[in-house]
């Protein structure tokens, strides 16, 4: 009965201290001298925010210091604080992984016995199959520099026509709009134009989650008097306190943006000079708007007139307004369509091309931008240059010395891709920079054709569920240990520095295709040491194109913290914004509007599963979770998922719901917030099966951009018993996760809001 | 910002006292009693070294000086004590921890929770052991080697030890306390090394911890964070430059025939001096205030024993014991801080309340 | 107020906690955060609150008067700091008399801590860690007139009300004009709490 002397009683929140650097805080010794600071960015959203990693006299990476660049001005989100934790992370991979067979467990090995394994095995699919029997799968978190070579290394090395990457997941709904009406596929202003703007338009994102440190140009716009609008299912952070937040129904977002646009041409607001001069196709938008008067889109989005009217006349009456949009309209079977109707608002009102006044979209990715350019989509080749055009084939064969019959025509998309395994017209995969296990909706599906595959490699630097169900995995550098370029959200490429070697055994991707590449007969084609050597070619590849590198150089990055393509020669200052001459890049120089009908999502609702069901992030973790979910900051911060409902639906918090559809089921605890609309729950997608929110989604496709449909599907939720557990994420043999970040992983209580446990909610340990 | 805060060690603070920080200002602490208290208390050491040394009969007059200070010592860490234990604060607290102490509850119920408390807190300082591992480490040379340190040079500065051979030059030898024999040993086997040499071994074990924590100073920037000079680093150096003077004087008698002792020995004086009249007022009064973390355990302790647990009124989460939140309260009463009912809440309550306050009635949104 | 100080604005406040990840890369305690963010409005929005220590300046820091050890002190500019890893008895007076709430304590460690404003930092004329990640300026430091030049015409509080007591702090909020003479509601006395009287 005796009580233990020690320790007393706190009250909560005031007693917590779980490690969170990687290091127990009682073994940590701040007696860094000499440190060194190496200027770069972070790895993890598309604002791509500067930061200095911290290195020490041994030449590791053991901290992080803001850095005062111009995108984000010392401003850090936790993922970028937490982000260097990576880099010499207990999980990470250290040798090749084998094995022959699914059923087996892996084994290290020397990198000899995978690159001779994997090369037999591509040798043996393509001649059996044919060399389209073998895939390749890209990731716009690479450098450009490597998903240049991703795309090279399909078509010249593998020779196949499927390759694709995970932006296909992202922004390419974006990208086929831009390019539809511009002819060029990026945003048309910087970040710092938000400053300048009368009326900021933010249509479905998570700002204040996804791209944290944004919201300083939002906050600083309505600082001078600009107003918000945030056109979001979820009353999200930035949504809280806009001047407007329009809670519309998910799948509706062209109803409405043809139903803003119809107001601004029924009370005459549009600027029919700016239409005259550098439009096409104004009659049809103008007619297809005309059948969505307001109260039939308020009926179709489930809001109110007055709503739409109020949208109407501030971003028409605006001197200067912008519209930025990102995955809530993008993720839609008429993905293209949404951004093409917002397109439409901004072009009708004037606001292109001018200081304040614009459109952009915000990429996701660290490289969203970067890593769509250059050739790892299955229709494009280098320099955004079209994979069917006969010129732009002729071009591409000429820089990579081919013959022109050797470049294969265009691929499939991912999800296409993964319907061909289970069909078994792919056989054979590599993929580096992905994980589809967490990110493809429709996860049995994908299980199903991964698990098909006769030979699966992935290059990872953390064994994620994806690698951990192929046959070979090959471990890679994380960001801080080659150099490299990226885009971010504004189209500025920026460099990433090495900031320290990578582990012994662990390879850069450029080294690992190269080096495949050789062993497959092609090794002349790649005869890059450096990510420098591969961004020469890369300048000369895009030269001459829209998105044309060629002024860009590393010596130049790192003069101006970063250039905004296209920057045709080495004294071009680059380009932060667009037309602002009027001309588009199509060859008439005009703005191609398309007319948008708005049809329903394709997942129809009925008595059973009456709910809509969307999907999102949340601040503390980044795309599937493989590098999050294993900071221990982070998982603290947001140790699992949950479903967010609103309260009409008779749930307490924390309870056990699961979530139906009509392809799987999950149970997470109940967030109850009355920030969601009553016809809609959320769960955040970064969690592996069986908390993953890809069970729950559906794979339609845009039919342009074939995308999927992730952020509308039909659900029902009920009451149940048992919550589904977060899995630990998958190490090598013979290890554990490290421990010291997972201790809050298995929690069951959702979080406090959907940013996080508040600090004071964190005492929790396991029983 | 209000009026510059006083020190609540005045008026005796030296200049070591840091310069740069100030305890927040209280109700002017009742001086003229505490210089009573610490009058008599010096004088009763004089009373104390005149009888424990046979009216002065065993009193080595060299070390007089020694003496003279261990006189301020005592005064000046009486004076300090008695400041400190009349602030509402710590009054409170040390009247909670006697009385708990005293209480036969505590007697019948956990006889041996307050040894197990002076051995953990005050002697194996486990709890600097959750601090940083090598901290607990360097911390415990430190201390065992300044309590072995005081344990032989105190009596014998006093004049209450003596070691008297019988026959002339040794080797046996006779320890006598207050001129009683305690024991007798042969300067040749090991208790009349160790007794000999006990200093040079604490001397030792001061080096190493102190050695570790001034090199942590220079380096760790945990420790550097707001160091000041005369707070932080000049206990390190005083105690360094006591045992390393004290080890070459015994380097100097042993290998160089007393070459330079005297020097030396006025050195080790002076270092030892300024240390014992600089106690009371740096960092070392911690020495003093540490067991009153074993009487505030206690008295929690004691409580939780009994179930008396104060639970947040909003929340009903764990806040702490019910007799230390009372005590608390009445603390924040004697100080004029009239929220003290704010004390039955949890802090998270408080800042969500504050929070809820502020979306309500301040401001909801960004404008 | 002092002269330069955190300047809180919850309206900005994304509840990120970025600022609490920041606050654990500081060398001084590293691995430890000392900033707490609350969702104040649990269940009904995603608002958030980031509490910081507010350097109490009048009555001078409530945490050092009720401190039984003397161990937490003020510097001349106003600055209190955390316990002194030597005399703290980790006892939570400190902890339970705050009236925003901000100390931590470490029982084992038998040390509290809390926010220093970042001392290393600011010492060196670096802005502390949370203030200079936060994705929002809702927590900015600096002098009020730099924070004027980048939001004209902002207002601010340095007054809180806990019942009849008014504290007057160190760390200053951001109030709209017509309600910068009054103190900030401090929370006490507990009127209702999600529309439950707690009395």
């Amino acid at each position: 009965m005796t009580l233990p002397v020690d320790p007393t009683i706190a009250p909560p929140g005031t007693r917590t201290f779980h490690d969170a650097g990687g290091i127990p805080a009682d073994r940590w010794h701040a007696d860094q001298t000499g440190e060194t600071l190496v200027p770069t960015h972070c790895c993890f959203c598309g604002v791509q925010c500067g930061m200095y990693l911290r290195v020490n006299q041994a030449g590791k990476v053991f901290g992080v210091e803001p850095r005062n660049h111009d995108i984000n001005r010392m401003r850090l989100c936790p993922k970028g604080i937490n982000a260097y934790q990576q880099v010499n992370h207990p999980d990470r991979l250290t040798a090749p992984l084998i094995r022959r067979y699914r059923d087996k467990p892996f084994q290290e090995c020397t990198w000899d016995e995978a690159l001779d394994f994997t090369v037999a095995e591509i040798r043996r699919i393509q001649e059996v199959y044919g060399a389209d029997a073998f895939g390749m799968l890209g990731g716009a978190s690479l450098s450009t520099e490597k998903t240049y070579l991703v795309g090279k290394f399909a078509r010249v090395a593998l020779r196949t026509r499927h390759i694709d990457y995970n932006g296909r997941l992202c922004m390419v709904s974006a990208a086929g709009a831009n390019k539809l009406a511009f002819g060029i596929d990026r945003a048309g202003n910087p970040f710092s134009d938000i400053l300048l703007s009368d009326c900021v338009l933010i249509a479905g994102s998570n700002v204040g989650e996804c791209f944290p440190v944004m919201t300083q140009y939002i906050w600083g716009a309505r600082d001078r008097g600009a107003k918000l609008i945030v056109v979001d299912p979820r009353e999200t952070p930035v949504a809280r306190t806009a001047d407007l937040h329009v809670p519309l129904k998910p799948g509706t977002d062209s109803a409405f943006f043809n139903a803003v646009l119809h107001v601004i041409v029924r009370d005459g607001l549009t600027d029919e000079k700016y239409l005259a001069d550098h439009t096409t196709g104004w009659d049809a938008v103008k007619a297809a708007v005309e059948n969505y008067p307001p109260d039939r889109a308020a009926g179709i989005c489930g809001v109110g007139v007055e709503q739409i009217e109020q949208v109407a006349h501030w971003f028409a009456g605006a001197e200067r307004a912008m519209a930025w949009h990102a995955r809530g309209v993008e993720h839609h079977s008429q993905g293209v369509e949404n951004c093409l109707s917002i397109i439409n608002l901004c072009v009708a009102t004037g606001n292109i091309g001018r200081p304040g006044a614009g459109y952009g979209t915000l990429t996701g990715q660290g490289n969203g931008q970067g890593g769509r350019e250059h050739g790892q989509k299955s229709d494009l080749l280098p320099g955004g240059r079209s994979i069917t055009d006969p010129e732009h084939r002729r071009e591409i064969c000429h820089i990579w010395g081919i013959p022109e019959d050797e470049l294969p025509l265009a691929g499939t998309s991912m999800m296409e891709m993964v319907h061909q395994m289970r069909r078994r017209e792919i056989r054979g995969l590599i993929a580096t920079c992905n994980n589809p296990f967490v990110s493809l909706p429709n996860h049995h599906v994908v299980k199903e054709g991964y698990d098909t595959l006769e030979f699966h490699v992935q290059l990872d630097f953390f064994l994620s569920e994806t690698a951990a169900n192929a046959h070979v995995v090959l471990p890679v550098t994380v960001w801080a240990e080659d150099e490299g370029v990226m885009a971010n959200a504004e189209a500025r490429v920026v460099k990433h520095n090495k900031a320290q070697d990578p582990p012994p055994g662990v390879r850069t991707d450029t080294w690992i295709l190269c080096e495949l590449a050789r062993r497959l007969g092609t090794g002349d084609k790649f005869a890059f040491s450096t990510s420098r050597d591969v961004f020469e070619e890369l300048r000369i590849a895009s030269a001459g194109t829209v998105n044309d590198y060629y002024g860009i150089t590393y010596e130049r990055l790192e003069e101006t913290g970063g250039i905004a393509w296209p920057c045709p020669t080495t004294e071009h200052p680059g380009t932060p914004r667009l037309f602002e001459d009027g001309r588009t890049y199509h060859p008439d120089g005009k703005i191609h509007l398309q007319a948008v009908a708005w049809h329903p999502p394709i997942d129809p609702y009925d008595e059973t599963y009456p709910l809509s069901l969307t999907t999102g992030r949340t601040v503390a973790h980044y795309l599937s979770g493989n590098q999050t979910r294993r900071l221990g900051a982070l998982v603290e911060q947001t140790p699992r998922p949950w479903v967010e409902v609103h309260p009409s639906h008779g749930f307490s918090n924390g309870q056990p719901v699961r979530v139906v559809t009509r392809r799987g089921s999950a149970v997470y605890p109940a967030l109850v917030l009355e920030s969601i609309r009553p016809d809609t729950v959320f769960v955040p997608y970064h969690w592996p099966s069986p908390t993953a929110a890809n069970i729950l989604t559906i794979d339609a496709l845009d039919p342009r951009s074939k995308i999927p449909e992730y952020k509308v599907c039909a659900a029902r939720i009920e009451a149940a018993t048992t919550l589904d557990e977060v899995p630990a994420p998958p190490t090598g043999p013979g290890r554990v996760a490290y421990p010291e970040t997972q201790v809050s992983r298995t929690d069951p209580r959702p979080p406090t809001a959907p940013q996080g446990l508040g600090t004071a909610e964190r005492d929790w340990s396991p029983p | 910002m209000g009026p510059v805060p006083q020190s609540s060690d005045a008026p005796a603070a030296p200049a070591a006292e840091p310069e740069a920080t100030a305890a927040a200002p209280r109700p002017r602490p009742p001086a003229v009693r505490a210089t009573l208290v610490a009058s008599a208390v010096a004088l009763l050491l004089i009373v104390a070294i005149i009888l424990g040394s046979r009216m002065l009969r065993n009193f080595d007059s060299a070390l007089l000086p020694y003496a003279v200070a261990t006189v301020f010592l005592a005064f000046g860490v009486t004076y300090r004590y008695t400041v400190w234990v009349s602030e509402p604060a710590a009054r409170r607290l040390l009247r909670q921890g006697w009385r708990t102490l005293f209480s036969r509850e505590n007697f019948r119920k956990a006889p041996t929770a307050l040894p197990r408390m002076i051995a953990t807190y005050l002697g194996f300082q486990k709890f600097l052991g959750a601090r940083s591992t090598a901290r607990w480490a360097a911390h415990q040379l430190l201390f065992w080697g300044c309590i072995l340190a005081a344990v032989i040079t105190f009596p014998l500065t006093w004049g209450w030890f003596t070691f008297t051979s019988a026959t002339g030059p040794g080797p046996s030898y006779e320890m006598r306390i207050w001129g009683f024999k305690i024991i007798g040993f042969n300067s040749a086997d090991v208790i009349g090394w160790a007794l000999f040499h006990g200093l040079d071994l604490a001397a030792v074990l001061v080096i190493a911890g102190a050695g570790y924590f001034l090199w942590r100073r220079l380096r760790d920037r945990t420790a550097t964070t707001g160091q000041r000079f005369g707070y932080d680093l000049v206990p390190l150096l005083a105690l360094i430059v006591i045992s390393v003077t004290g080890l070459l004087l015994t380097f100097s008698a042993v290998f160089l025939h007393g070459g330079g002792y005297e020097f030396l020995a006025l050195l080790h004086m002076v270092s030892v001096v300024f240390t014992l009249i600089y106690l009371p007022f740096g960092k070392f009064f911690h020495i003093v205030q540490r067991p009153a973390a074993v009487g505030m355990q206690l008295f929690k302790y004691s409580a939780r024993q009994d179930e008396k647990l104060f639970t947040c009124r909003r929340c009903g989460e764990l806040v702490d014991t019910a007799p230390y939140v009372e005590n608390l309260r009445g603390t924040m009463r004697d100080l004029r801080l009239d929220f003290d009912e704010w004390a039955e809440y949890c802090p998270r309550c408080k800042r969500v309340l504050r929070g809820s306050a502020y979306l309500t009635r301040v401001k909801r949104g960004f404008k | 107020m002092m002269g330069r100080t955190i300047f809180i604005d919850p309206g900005r406040c994304i509840g990120c906690q970025a600022c609490v990840s920041a606050c654990r890369e500081c060398d001084s305690h590293r691995g430890k955060s000392m900033i707490h963010l609350d969702y104040p409005d649990e269940g009904r929005s995603v608002a958030s609150l980031p509490t910081v220590c507010m350097h109490c300046s009048d009555p001078v820091a409530p945490c050092a008067e009720v401190c039984p050890a003397d161990a937490i002190q003020v510097t001349p500019d106003g600055v209190v700091q955390q316990a002194d890893t030597t005399r703290c008895i980790g006892c939570a007076n400190c902890v339970n008399a705050c009236p925003f709430g901000v100390p931590k304590i470490d029982l084992a460690a038998k040390l509290q801590m809390k926010c220093d404003l970042c001392y290393d930092r600011t010492s060196h004329g670096l802005a502390p860690m949370c203030a200079t990640v936060c994705p929002t300026g809702a927590l900015f430091y600096g002098t009020l007139e730099e924070l004027r030049t980048e939001r004209p015409g902002v207002e601010v509080a340095d007054s809180f009300t806990f019942g009849d007591t008014v504290v007057h702090t160190g760390v200053a909020m951001v109030v709209p004009a017509d309600k910068v003479r009054w103190p900030v509601p401090g929370g006490l006395p507990v009127i209702e709490v999600n529309g439950v009287d707690v009395r």
